[in-house]
């Protein structure tokens, strides 16, 4: 019995000492594709990477309208990136495939497409061109102001995806470390009551 | 190599579960009271080697660790390998709950290949032997799950040969760290506790 429980220790040292010395030396980091999408105008954005925060170049993406009819198809480049005129005035599902089975998708919703004012501007060209007192009209202004919004919320933007890749935090870790020593619990808890009701069924 | 949700197709999907749910029962009608331990030890090395990347190639490659999951657990990988999988997917996102059974399979199985065949020669008593086995069991046991990715892939993508190509050449520097992992974790064992990588190998003959 003192010799398993030794095997054991041995074991358990190894391993944290594992953890130590990774958790100190080497970039976590993991094993995930995601894609963020965007629009700018009538163009959209989208960036790809592994999370952990490496780009993933060279992906093929694919973009969907609702019918699953594919639109268009293209590689990122060399900072993961690939932007492409819209299409069509639809619901866009973006779908990136970095290969050996990594595949993520990312949804933009028509909505969308109409605030950011790619197609939408020429549909509503006859709503309201009149004039107000600085001499520009209605339509100038939201230009201006949505061209200056994508410059300013650009960077945001970019955070967000940013934060989107981050790889898995030191609770995540720990935590699911955790439960496998919950789980191992659980196996000799069942596996000792198993072995007792066996005994006592024996004695009697 | 983890593969994503929605990746392969339903039939793949159930082929694979169904084979894990074998191994996996296999491996839990093995397990015995004193192994539980030394399979949550293994299982969760599983669980935060993918967490380590390794920043060579084109590609986001990490360490995995099958190899000396399945020398030193034999059939007892796949209940440890499903586990660590399963918590991979729910708290990392990494593949997803339909492909589980189809990756426990990819990663376990080349580990059950790998102990029948280096386990024998891992408890020679020649350093040399010994030393080489548990490096080409580390090696190999990558390899082979990289062939059961790209055999997994076959109905999905276009080209066997050329994924399987990828895939190798994108984890040879993943092969050759793991293999010399394994080398010294056998090392390590021989010297401490060799009666750890022959107990296991006295109990399945």
């Amino acid at each position: 019995m003192e010799k398993r429980h030794n095997s054991t220790m041995y074991l358990l040292i190894l391993f944290f000492a594992s953890i130590l010395i990774m958790s100190t030396s080497l970039p976590v980091s993991a094993h995930k594709v995601i894609i963020f999408a965007w629009v700018e105008g009538d163009i959209v954005f989208t960036e790809s990477k592994f999370s952990g925060g490496r780009e993933a170049t060279g992906a093929r993406v694919l973009v969907f309208d609702t019918e699953g009819k594919q639109l268009l198809e293209g590689k990122t480049d060399n900072k993961g990136e690939f932007s492409f005129k819209i299409p069509k005035l639809t619901d866009l599902r973006i779908v990136l495939d970095a290969g050996m089975g990594h595949k993520a998708e990312w949804r933009i919703p028509e909505s969308e497409i109409k605030e950011a004012g790619g197609v939408s501007d020429k549909q509503r060209a006859g709503e309201s061109a009149q004039p107000i007192n600085v001499g520009l009209s209605k339509e100038e202004i939201k230009e201006l102001i949505e061209e200056s919004l994508d410059r300013k919320l650009r960077p945001i933007v970019r955070m967000m995806t940013e934060s989107q890749s981050k790889g898995p935090s030191v609770t995540e870790i720990v935590g699911g470390v955790g439960y496998i020593f919950g789980l191992m619990g659980l196996a000799i808890y069942f596996r000792n009551r198993g072995k007792k009701r066996h005994e006592v069924n024996r004695e009697n | 190599m983890h593969i994503s949700e929605g990746v392969l197709s339903a039939p793949v999907l159930i082929t694979g579960a169904v084979l894990a749910a074998a191994g996996i029962s296999v491996g839990l009608k093995k397990m015995d009271y004193e192994k539980i331990p030394q399979v949550a030890v293994l299982s969760s090395a599983f669980f935060v080697a993918s967490l380590i990347h390794v920043p060579i190639g084109p590609s986001s490659v990490h360490l995995i660790l099958n190899g000396i999951n399945g020398l030193l657990l034999g059939w007892m990988c796949f209940p440890s390998i499903l586990v660590a999988l399963a918590l991979q997917a729910i708290l990392f996102q990494f593949g997803g709950i339909t492909v589980l059974g189809i990756n426990t399979m990819n990663m376990a199985l080349p580990g059950v290949i790998c102990y029948y065949l280096f386990s024998r020669l891992v408890n020679r008593e020649k350093k040399l032997i010994s030393l080489t086995a548990a490096f080409a069991c580390g090696l190999l046991s990558v390899f082979f799950s990289g062939i059961l990715v790209a055999l997994s892939l076959l109905f999905t993508e276009q080209s066997f040969m050329s994924v399987a190509k990828l895939i190798v050449v994108t984890h040879l520097p993943i092969m050759i760290i793991e293999g010399i992992i394994t080398l010294f974790c056998v090392a390590f064992l021989h010297r401490v506790k060799p009666e750890l990588l022959g107990g296991i190998y006295g109990k399945a003959t």
